[in-house]
């Protein structure tokens, strides 16, 4: 920071009489004097690395509204919410006319309903949450009884949120998604847990090379070794350093899968390849983020963020 | 003299009457409290919100559940499975062929031809049966320019045109997967002249001329460039 010039109007009475001050400040006396002194600086403010103006982004800003329209400029969320399913397993698809074989996966869908919206004005961004699956009401506790009762659905085995791009991927509170939501030969991305391992040693986890079986080596095949220099490089272990623990059991996203197969009726998608974590796991699918767009209709939708005329129904029949 | 009234009985009079309270009190204490008694008791004044019944829980309304379509359709994989079967063996012929109980069937052991629509059929001792739904692959082993080749193939490409048991083997294999066949004092090695035999007995008894001689040109077209059948199925 440049040093602040003397302020105010006594200032001066403050110095010394000029006899007392050394030469070079009595000499300045006679120079014209300027008030500010302080160093120029010759550098103009940088533009932004990450929005430069020639991309035509918005520039960076820390409030939500920014990071909303940054979201929406960079095109990554989803213009319609995705659904729940189950992985039933794999099997293979051939194409008749080229013979190819592609393996797949057969995913099953459980009851999809919208239990929840997330807008704008009250939680800051869009979404809608999703419901799959039953669970008996005596195993829900209160509240979240109330809360699937003021969808007017059914209670919720899973429940999920699916980030939408803006108001047009809203579906109505006790809206259903079905397999029927996508169309084969789309693409969807499918994120699961993938299986825990337990703790798994270096090998295993980080594919580690561990150590020579013989050449005099004793007891020591599978330790991953050294976790780091001693005193020149600081007698510490870095922060990140791959050891031992506890692997697998994390969220697993598989981009970029083709709907090989949809079948409404049964509530079941097929779709390329494989996706992470055991049968019978639940898995979340959306739309790909790094295809186009599928065309699609939405359900119309009426504003209607809770379920509240359907429950006023239920409770008079009761 | 005349019998007193009750109030100005002396003192001493209330004994009996006390006793007979404490024992009524006494019986009733093993009595437990009915329903009547706690409605009739009333609380003392300031007391009233400790002992005050409490509001009755609110019933939370719950919504039956949709049916699953777990429900109407318990197996998907083996649904899915059946709809490609139903377009890629819509006769069951090769599902009767590799069939685990058909005595008829191909087992291992055999020696077995198959014929695919783009490249040469292939003809070799079949080693392992996989079965896997329509996953379900043969493996066989033969040889191509005197090198003992494996292949597998899956039963229901739409690339293999047709399987035929050239023979069958003279006892039942003892295993369900003849790697032993791989040790060279257990190689079959070529199944070139079976084959050729059993094209002549076909051809003799005028069973699909017209398939063994598209087979029979093929075979003669690519002899020079085999190697090219092994990424094939």
């Amino acid at each position: 920071m440049a040093p602040k010039p003397p302020q105010g109007l006594n200032c001066t009475a403050l110095h010394p009489p000029p006899f007392l001050l050394p030469r070079s400040t009595f000499r300045a006396q006679f120079l014209p004097q300027s008030t500010t002194r302080t160093i120029k600086s010759t550098f103009t403010p940088r533009p932004s690395r990450f929005a430069p103006p020639t991309t035509g982004l918005p520039t960076l800003s820390a409030s939500s509204t920014a990071a909303l329209a940054r979201k929406a400029a960079s095109n990554t969320l989803p213009l319609r919410p995705g659904a729940l399913a189950i992985k039933k397993g794999m099997t293979a698809m051939y194409d008749a006319e080229s013979g190819k074989r592609t393996p797949c996966t057969v995913l099953q869908l459980e009851r999809n309903e919208v239990v929840a919206l997330k807008t704008r004005e009250r939680h800051g961004y869009w979404a809608v949450q999703v419901g799959a699956g039953w669970k008996h009401p005596s195993n829900v506790t209160r509240p979240m009884l109330g809360h699937f009762a003021q969808a007017g659905v059914s209670p919720k085995r899973w429940v999920a949120e699916f980030r939408v791009r803006d108001e047009g991927g809203m579906v109505d509170v006790g809206g259903r998604i079905g397999a029927g939501w996508w169309r084969e030969g789309g693409w969807v991305d499918v994120r699961s847990t993938g299986r825990g391992m337990g703790f798994a040693g270096g090998m295993k986890k980080w594919g580690f090379s561990g150590q020579p079986a013989s050449h005099g080596n004793s007891l020591t095949h599978r330790a991953m070794g050294s976790a780091g220099g001693s005193q020149g490089s600081g007698s510490r272990v870095l922060p990140g350093k791959k050891m031992a623990g506890r692997m697998g059991n994390e969220s697993v996203t598989v981009q970029n899968l083709k709907v090989l197969k949809v079948d409404e009726e049964n509530g079941i998608v097929v779709v390329t390849g494989c996706v992470g974590g055991p049968k019978g796991c639940i898995v979340k699918i959306q739309d790909a983020i790094k295809k186009p767009w599928p065309e699609f209709t939405m359900p119309p939708f009426t504003g209607k963020i809770s379920g509240a005329p359907v429950l006023e129904a239920e409770v008079e029949a009761a | 003299m005349a019998t007193q009234p009750a109030s100005m009985r002396p003192l001493a009079r209330l004994n009996p009457l006390l006793r007979h309270a404490r024992a009524c009190n006494q019986r009733r204490s093993f009595l437990s409290i009915t329903p009547e008694d706690i409605r009739k008791h009333k609380p003392l004044p300031g007391f009233s919100s400790l002992t005050s019944p409490r509001q009755p829980v609110k019933v939370i309304p719950t919504f039956p559940p949709r049916p699953a379509p777990k429900h109407t359709c318990p197996d998907p994989v083996a649904f899915i499975e059946a709809t490609q079967l139903a377009q890629l063996d819509p006769t069951g012929a090769r599902t009767r062929l590799f069939a685990k109980y058909n005595s008829e069937g191909a087992k291992v052991g055999d020696v077995l031809l198959v014929r695919l629509k783009n490249g040469d059929p292939f003809a070799g001792v079949c080693i392992n049966i996989r079965r896997r739904g329509v996953d379900t692959a043969v493996l066989l082993r033969g040889q191509l320019t005197r090198v003992g080749v494996e292949m597998w193939y899956k039963i229901y490409s739409p690339n293999v045109e047709g399987i035929e048991v050239v023979q069958r083997m003279q006892k039942r294999a003892r295993r369900a997967k003849l790697y032993y066949l791989r040790q060279p004092r257990h190689d079959r090695g070529s199944v070139e002249n079976v084959v050729r035999q059993y094209m002549k007995t076909r051809a003799a008894l005028g069973v699909g001329t017209e398939r063994r001689k598209e087979a029979g040109l093929k075979q003669k077209k690519s002899k020079g460039k085999k190697k090219q059948v092994a990424p094939a199925a």
